[in-house]
């Protein structure tokens, strides 16, 4: 169990981790700044409304004092308008609202000079003194009191108080920390989506790339999906056929050269036997011998990479078992160590030929083998290990590569033709399982062959 | 040589597309006084077919004119009894299993050692007719009780179709029991070929244990071999061939 915080580390190290914090992220503070200016906008709006209605009364009564002067300043001296009274003199407009006057400027043509501003209640409503005969209302919203000042067409300054119905503006709700809830919840989840999404394609490639390291004749990857991720997979499948291709034209080569070699050989073993100086025979029969290996084993090269074989299921422990009794009614000191029970889907004949190889090797350059074998995580593993000289950690990489043999000054050093190792990791990709080698700390070679159990 | 059971020189055809590896085989035959024939081509080996009594035919699987496997099939279909060995620079286990199911009677790839080919024609030609007739046509599969015995690739397969696979003493062990079914084998019997190697060192009885089981591991095959005490050692169940 990995702890929760390393967890958290890996998931935003993998590419879905990333796009879904940036995109949670993102489309969070996206939504919040939208939300901000449709508050502004709002705000906005509400003022102007709140003028619209000084405007709209300004103009009522700056129409009617103009029509019949006297009778509406005594209306408006006596309280008789609603919501317009004279305004009382000596007000200090201290915060003009200069929107407002620019629309009253409009309205009352040039030279009017209008003064606007909003001011305290009790302007609009003088010492009435009938507080205390309204029950109830004294936390009431109060109305809001205007004061507007102009001069009008026929040269008389107007002041007035203008009063109306108190417009609270209702509080802003983006805040709510709820409201943040469901927007990150939705980001979220949204993220997760597009993570999947984008994230599917590469999965898909990663396990088809994974299975090419494996094996070289790997399934396709069915080209679906979007139009750039279709691009890239037959792409990887363009690269796949010719890797296969190239490396088809270079086993057939290897194959061809090893096969129309067999006739030459059968000539001169046949002609070997018209050889009557004895020494001279026995020396030639002996390079003919090294030639007739070297053919073989090019053709062993060349037809493990082509798994023509059946997969079977097998009992791996009889597998092992046999091959070490095997190995040693033929005097090699081989033993079989441990198992590990059950069956494992191979390609038995592939199998069998990639751990004889390993254990040849082992009897040659560590004077003896013992197999054994393992489970663990879905893995199987075979270990063909020895106890002889170990190999030189700078070398272990390159004793895959065709024709490298140990050491000469090793114990079975440069006979062979060293192409063994090669031919058991090829083999082994053919049932999709990998040969690996590593030197014991205790000494020897220790062979890997890893496949799925 | 004069083969006892002919009353005559053998006749041998080496049938070879090379001139030269045909000459050379011809060559190494001669030591043995038989009569020898030679043909390049499989148009030359009918011919010759039609003339001739052949005992026996080496033969090339590469022709000019065609595959000597399907030659093969067609002499075995027209009930020819001539022997065949067939030498062929392929050297995949495929090509062995066809060419024996197609009626070969011995295979042996190039390059080989020129006297394990003059020891298998020997061989051939002594086994002669009378047992020849009696040669089954080769059978893959050997069964008995829930076991298959898979004759050519020398392993084991399970009622549901998994390999068990058998050392190759364990499989000659194990095709002793099948040639005799329900009969009593003593240790000596077993293991006739008791060469003085150190394969045969090991006791008989470890062997059969292990083997045991093997056969154990699928239900039913834990009495399939049994003891008898102080006699050796009985496969209790019928064997059919497929």
């Amino acid at each position: 169990m990995i702890r929760p915080v390393a967890r958290v580390r890996i998931f935003f190290g993998t590419m879905a981790g990333q796009i879904f914090l940036i995109l949670t992220l993102g489309m969070s503070v996206a939504a919040i700044i939208a939300l901000l200016v449709a508050e502004q906008a709002r705000h906005h709006d509400f003022e102007r409304v709140r003028r619209a209605r000084v405007v709209a009364s300004a103009v009522d009564i700056a129409d009617r004092l103009e029509h019949d002067p006297a009778r509406i300043e005594a209306m408006m001296a006596n309280h008789r308008i609603v919501g317009a009274a004279m305004a009382p003199d000596g007000v200090a407009l201290s915060e003009t609202d200069g929107e407002l006057e620019k629309t009253l400027a409009a309205r009352f043509g040039k030279g009017s000079a209008p003064e606007a501003g909003q001011v305290p209640t009790g302007l609009c409503f003088p010492s009435r003194g009938n507080k205390e005969r309204a029950a109830g209302v004294l936390d009431a919203p109060r109305p809001d009191c205007w004061v507007v000042r102009f001069t009008d067409a026929r040269g008389a300054r107007r002041a007035m108080a203008l009063s109306f119905p108190r417009l609270a503006k209702p509080p802003s709700t983006i805040f709510n920390p709820l409201y943040l809830l469901v927007i990150i919840v939705a980001s979220a989840g949204l993220a997760i989506l597009v993570a999947r999404f984008v994230s599917k394609p590469l999965r898909r490639l990663e396990r088809a790339a994974e299975a090419f390291s494996l094996s070289l004749d790997p399934e396709e990857i069915p080209e679906r999906g979007p139009e750039e991720v279709r691009a890239a997979l037959s792409t990887f499948n363009l690269m796949q056929r010719r890797a296969r291709a190239g490396f088809a034209e270079r086993t057939q080569l290897l194959a061809a050269i090893s096969h129309d070699l067999q006739t030459p050989l059968t000539r001169m073993r046949l002609r070997l036997e018209l050889v009557e100086n004895e020494e001279l025979r026995d020396r030639l029969l002996a390079d003919h011998q090294a030639m007739q290996t070297l053919v073989r084993e090019g053709l062993d090269l060349a037809s493990s990479t082509e798994s023509r074989e059946e997969w079977s299921v097998i009992d791996i422990d009889s597998l092992l078992a046999s091959m070490a009794e095997d190995a040693e009614d033929l005097g090699a000191p081989v033993r079989f160590v441990s198992g590990c029970g059950g069956t494992v889907r191979v390609k038995p004949n592939a199998l069998t030929r990639c751990i004889a190889n390993l254990v040849d090797n082992a009897v040659k350059y560590g004077g003896g083998a013992e197999i054994s074998c393992a489970r663990a995580g879905g893995r199987l593993m075979i270990y063909v290990r020895d106890y002889g000289p170990g190999i030189p950690a700078d070398q272990i990489d390159q004793m895959f590569e065709p024709f490298t043999r140990g050491a000469s000054s090793q114990p079975g050093g440069r006979h062979g033709t060293g192409i063994g190792l090669t031919i058991a990791r090829s083999l082994a990709m053919s049932f999709e399982a990998s040969v690996r080698l590593r030197n014991a700390q205790d000494g020897g070679v220790i062979a890997t062959v890893d496949m799925k159990g | 040589m004069v083969d006892s059971s002919l009353g005559r020189p053998a006749t041998v055809l080496v049938v070879d597309d090379d001139a030269d590896i045909r000459d050379l085989i011809v060559g190494q035959l001669h030591q043995e006084n038989y009569r020898l024939l030679a043909a390049s081509s499989l148009g030359e080996l009918r011919q010759i077919l039609r003339d001739e009594v052949v005992d026996l035919i080496v033969l090339d699987l590469n022709l000019p004119d065609g595959d000597g496997l399907l030659l093969c099939r067609e002499l075995r279909a027209e009930g020819a009894e001539v022997q065949i060995i067939m030498v062929t620079a392929r050297s995949s286990a495929i090509d062995r299993v066809l060419g024996l199911e197609l009626g070969a009677d011995d295979y042996l790839t190039k390059p080989f050692e020129p006297r394990e080919l003059l020891v298998r024609i020997r061989n051939l030609l002594r086994r002669g007719r009378s047992e020849r007739a009696a040669r089954t046509p080769t059978m893959r599969y050997a069964h008995f009780g829930p076991w298959r015995l898979d004759l050519q690739q020398r392993r084991l397969v399970a009622p549901d179709d998994s390999l068990v696979m058998l050392s190759s003493a364990e499989f000659r062990l194990l095709c002793r029991f099948i040639e005799e079914p329900n009969v009593v084998l003593s240790r000596e019997t077993l293991v006739p070929e008791r060469r003085a190697t150190a394969a045969f060192d090991r006791s008989i009885d470890l062997q059969v244990s292990r083997l045991r089981q093997k056969l154990a591991t699928a239900p039913g095959g834990d009495e399939l071999i049994l003891t008898v005490r102080g006699e050796g050692y009985v496969l209790a169940s019928g064997v059919a061939h497929s």
